[in-house]
């Protein structure tokens, strides 16, 4: 018996390389102190989004991935790190309040909640001709680190750059199982996700402008 | 036909596009008549929507949407009468003309997005809408600008965000779903979906029904995503609680059903009704508890909503088709009595500059015509008759006995009626316990007892005898939810 | 000509046991050229141990056996290594299967075990500040390299080492597969860690409390530690030897026995080694060194790709 995991081709090893490297930038924001290492680090993993959405669309043929890729790297590359890096600069905030749990204990928890991930999703026999199914799981997982980021941190601007990154993960599952989607949607969900990103950057100011802070710890008075 | 659908999702854009010009009264004016406007054509549409599904473009309605338009429709323009009174005790701020326009800007929008959700045809669509009323109601969230409304504000467009981020997960797979039938590339729609039935992988459609339950869930108020809800309700300015709670709630719950019918239609009904269940008993269990002992009279009605969402997902769960009926029925009504609940309840705060239970007292004296109506409003939510709720609250606990579901349907009696303790014994201190007169006797405003009175017509008409053409409409939403094509 | 199997055997120990110096000369001159200044002569390692092994040895005051032999059972633990790894053939020698890839893990374990008994046998705050330092985090960094011998063994479905090196040269594909690069990132962390570099400490014979390599023979003197020092240089040169031949660039190695084969493999070996000594050098004048409690962190990274590496693999094939 040879219980040897036979290597899944070159397309697919890069393909997964990438989402690995995406889950990995994902550690790092859970690690990250400073708030606008965070910030580059979400551009770095958007960055790895377009580069993925160009490897699939020269090997799959899709060229509206192309379009997609152009538009995801400028709206998720430049823009949004832009908006939030010029709010950081007005409130003058550098480091990020202390999270909830040391950072060795975040990423033992991150690392169950991958785990639990990637076992979910293998139970799911879901295959796509796009992409190999490890990189489906590396997304969900993505997706689940990046809660963990939202719950154990404590300042607005690491919870916004969570819920960004979060949407990073959901764009890897759709590269993996639509990667088809029609032009239209996914522009409609750029477009979305720029809407939102303005609405973060709003009411983060408002939670700056009154709490003369970036942290959340204070936000316990409505409770019952 | 279509011509309505289009009407129906610029009319609130047209008057967005006023409102941000800044002339208080004519936004006024023009989100007044547009919301009527609004209503008109929504009712206009519940003939054809009865007897076949109109569509143009993206935009598509069946008995379903119609269904859900005509709650969002009601309360829009009801908000809008209210609004007119709302504003009046805001002119004495520095910032007013500024506060009005961006209140104006953001309730337009919001409707705007609430009645193109349930309008829009696919999956695809319907979750850019609904991510939409989203980060538009949090900046309304927002408005008033206190610590509080910050932080209300600031946890729910994260916790929605991060509900819709699942939610959007739930579209991919479903996408991947379906593209196993229609091919690599296509645009979402129901018909090719609903059409593929049995077809679509069960696996995937399994995992996108619970990935929308939970992501959508989040907006719904479902438990345990519902933590957001009593503190946008309770900070938001009152006309808006009143569309968040009577409408995107419901709105949201629409995306569920969405969901829910492809996924019966693929899975069987069984599955999905038990997830459902199991969701909207522990909602109930939940709001019933909280309501025992509130202290906050928006947070009060906050709870009811999570109630009321818990009902709407037992009546689905339920699956007999009477108890499927009253849930289209309760989605419109509730809309009418939560409205009506939060309008009256602004009216208390507004009075008495509280939202303490314990301080507001002799209500009835105070405020003539606003008491006696939040107490109907509380009975209709309380599903007392000749109110709709009733009828509604009726049909699905009957529903539920017909189909032998006798435990669920029993909890479901019995938490409703803790709820009626809970909502009853606040209101009643409220309204009736004597106190220390601290404010004058008064109406602050006509132009917020008028909406009220509407309310409670729609509250009594639709408890007594619905009219015809609606029986018709939840006829054909129940055999479309059921299976029986779109 | 070819040269008798014991004599490839015997030379896979000698290579390691003589060159270890060497590369660490090497790495010390690049470093220094790489800061501006001269620095030593590639072969003043070997001036250093000569010199040490004429010096008299002193054992503190109480100090047992159990000192005196630590020294020459670390360097029983690093020529033993040798005969388990790749390093100058394809082709498995007859005593590679005296143990795998874990049982060399393991010998690596007991040097360093005997080495922090003996610092603790000493009663110098130095020392056991460096033995117990390097325990604590050991703790870290050996499930890491279990779990760097899981994804070998996953891959190969053996634990040899010559297997994974054969796998990793047959294709393309076994260089590209996520799980391989990240085994491969988290050894070169556990070096990073294991060698006592820059981020983890500063290696060159200063003393300050942050010390955990450099700490441990603090009390011993003369051929002693000498030994000491002569058995960290061979640690470095397996755990090059390692990475190199069993991950990351298994070429070079001599598929046959002649003479020629096996001098090309030496000297790929050497090249390969100082190569990969220049890109620690670099490292070590790119960063700083991280605090003591945020070492933790660092092994954490290490621990993280790791255990990501199984579970590419375990979920489809990475």
């Amino acid at each position: 018996m040879n219980p040897a995991v036979s290597p899944p081709g070159i397309y697919a090893g890069i393909a997964n390389g990438l989402a690995v490297l995406l889950l990995l930038t994902e550690f790092a924001m859970l690690r990250a102190a400073l708030l606008r290492a965070q910030v580059r680090l979400y551009a770095a993993q958007s960055l790895l989004v377009s580069i993925l959405a160009v490897v699939v669309a020269a090997t799959r043929h899709l060229p509206e991935l192309y379009v997609l890729a152009g538009l995801s790297l400028a709206l998720k590359v430049i823009v949004v790190p832009w908006l939030v890096s010029r709010m950081l600069r007005r409130t003058t905030t550098e480091i990020a309040g202390s999270g909830a749990l040391g950072v060795a204990s975040e990423v033992l928890v991150a690392v169950a909640v991958a785990a639990f991930g990637f076992f979910a999703t293998s139970r799911f026999h879901i295959s796509s001709p796009a992409l190999p199914t490890t990189a489906l799981g590396l997304g969900v997982a993505v997706i689940l680190v990046a809660f963990v980021l939202m719950v154990v941190r404590r300042d607005v601007v690491s919870q916004a750059i969570g819920f960004f990154s979060l949407e990073n993960g959901v764009s890897l599952v759709s590269l993996v199982v639509a990667a088809g989607m029609p032009l239209i949607l996914e522009v409609a969900f750029l477009f979305d996700l720029l809407v939102a990103v303005v609405v973060f950057g709003v009411l983060m100011q408002v939670h700056h402008a009154r709490s003369e802070s970036l942290s959340t710890t204070h936000l316990t008075r409505l409770r019952g | 036909m279509p011509v309505v659908l289009i009407l129906l999702t610029t009319l609130p854009l047209a008057a967005a596009v006023v409102s941000l010009l800044g002339r208080t009264r004519a936004s006024q004016a023009l989100t007044l008549v547009m919301g009527l406007a609004c209503l008109g054509l929504a009712i206009a549409l519940v003939p054809a929507a009865a007897h076949d599904s109109p569509h143009t473009g993206f935009l598509r309605a069946d008995a379903i949407s119609v269904v859900f338009l005509l709650g969002t429709a009601f309360l829009y323009a009801a908000a809008a009468v209210y609004s007119i009174g709302y504003l009046r005790a805001e002119e004495h701020r520095e910032d007013f003309a500024r506060y009005a326009r961006r209140f104006y800007l953001g309730v337009n929008l919001f409707a705007w997005s609430m009645l193109a959700a349930p309008l829009v045809n696919g999956l695809a669509l319907l979750w850019i809408a609904v991510e939409i009323t989203t980060v538009v109601s949090a900046l309304l969230v927002a408005l008033d600008n206190t610590d509080n409304a910050a932080e209300a504000a600031w946890k729910y467009v994260l916790l929605a965000s991060a509900g819709l981020g699942i939610g959007l997960l739930a579209t991919i797979v479903m996408y991947y779903a379906g593209s196993t039938v229609a091919g690599q590339s296509y645009d979402l729609a129901f018909a090719p979906l609903l059409a593929a039935g049995t077809r679509l992988p069960h696996t995937a459609v399994q995992l996108a029904f619970v990935l929308a339950v939970l992501g959508f869930g989040t907006k719904v108020g479902l438990f345990p995503v519902h933590t957001w809800l009593p503190d946008a309700h309770s900070e938001a300015p009152t006309p808006v609680s009143a569309m968040l709670s009577g409408s995107l709630l419901a709105v949201s719950f629409y995306a569920v059903l969405r969901y829910y019918q492809i996924a019966s239609g693929t899975l069987g009904a069984s599955f999905p009704r038990t997830v459902l269940l199991v969701f909207g008993v522990l909602s109930l269990l939940l709001a019933a508890l909280y309501l025992l002992e509130q202290r906050d009279l928006k947070r009060l009605l906050a709870y009811s909503s999570v109630e009321h969402m818990g009902i709407l997902a037992i009546g689905i769960g339920l699956g007999a088709p009477l108890a499927t009926a009253g849930v289209l029925l309760h989605v419109i009504v509730h809309a009418a009595a939560k409205g009506n609940a939060f309008f009256g309840a602004g009216v208390l705060v507004r009075k008495y500059r509280t939202k303490d239970v314990a301080t507001i007292r002799s209500g009835l004296d105070t405020l003539p015509w606003t008491a006696p109506l939040f107490l109907l409003a509380i009975l209709a939510l309380a599903a007392m008759p000749p109110f709709g709720l009733f009828r509604s609250e009726f049909q699905i606990v009957a529903g539920g006995l017909a189909a032998a579901h006798n435990a669920v349907t029993v909890v479901l009696v019995v938490l409703v009626t803790v709820a009626f303790l809970g909502l009853s014994v606040a209101t009643t201190r409220m309204l009736f316990t004597p106190g220390p007169r601290v404010v004058a006797r008064g109406e602050p405003s006509a132009w917020m007892v008028a909406p009220m009175l509407a309310g409670l017509a729609v509250l009594v008409l639709l408890g007594i005898h619905p009219p015809a053409d609606l029986a018709d409409l939840f006829a054909r939403g129940v055999s479309d939810l059921a299976g029986g094509g779109t | 000509m070819t040269v008798p199997i014991p004599v490839v055997q015997l030379l896979q120990v000698l290579t390691v046991l003589i060159a270890a110096p060497g590369v660490s000369g090497v790495i010390a001159r690049v470093e220094a050229r790489v800061q501006g200044r001269r620095g030593p002569r590639v072969l003043q390692p070997y001036y250093d141990l000569g010199k040490l092994f004429h010096k008299e040895a002193l054992a503190p005051h109480g100090a047992t056996w159990v000192f005196l032999a630590a020294p020459l059972g670390a360097m029983a633990c690093y020529l033993t290594v040798p005969l388990l790894i790749p390093v100058l053939t394809t082709y498995p020698l007859p005593l590679g299967y005296l143990g795998d890839i874990l049982g060399g893990g393991f010998v690596l374990g007991l040097a360093s075990f005997v080495v922090a008994v003996a610092a603790t046998e000493t009663g110098s705050p130095y020392a056991q500040l460096g033995a117990s330092r390097a325990k604590t985090f050991g703790a870290i960094t050996e499930p890491v390299v279990l779990f760097v011998v899981f994804t070998v063994a996953l891959i190969t479905g053996t634990d040899l080492p010559y297997a994974l090196a054969a796998t990793v040269r047959s294709s393309a594909e076994q260089i590209v597969r996520p799980a391989h690069l990240l085994a491969a990132a988290a050894l070169f962390l556990v070096i990073l860690y294991e060698t006592g570099r820059i981020p983890v400490e500063t290696h060159t014979g200063t003393n300050e409390f942050g010390m955990i390599e450099e700490a441990r023979p603090f009390e011993h003197s003369g051929p002693y530690f000498a030994m000491l020092r002569w058995g960290s240089a061979m640690k470095q040169l397996i755990l090059f030897t390692i990475l190199l031949n069993v991950f990351i660039a298994p070429w070079g190695l001599a598929a046959t026995a002649t003479i020629g084969a096996v001098g090309i493999a030496i000297g790929a070996l050497l090249g390969k080694a100082v190569l990969l000594g220049v890109v620690i050098a670099l490292i070590d004048n790119s960063f700083a060194k991280l605090r003591l409690f945020k070492i933790t962190e660092f092994v954490a990274a290490a621990f993280l790709l790791a255990v990501l590496a199984v579970f590419t693999l375990y979920f489809g094939g990475g």
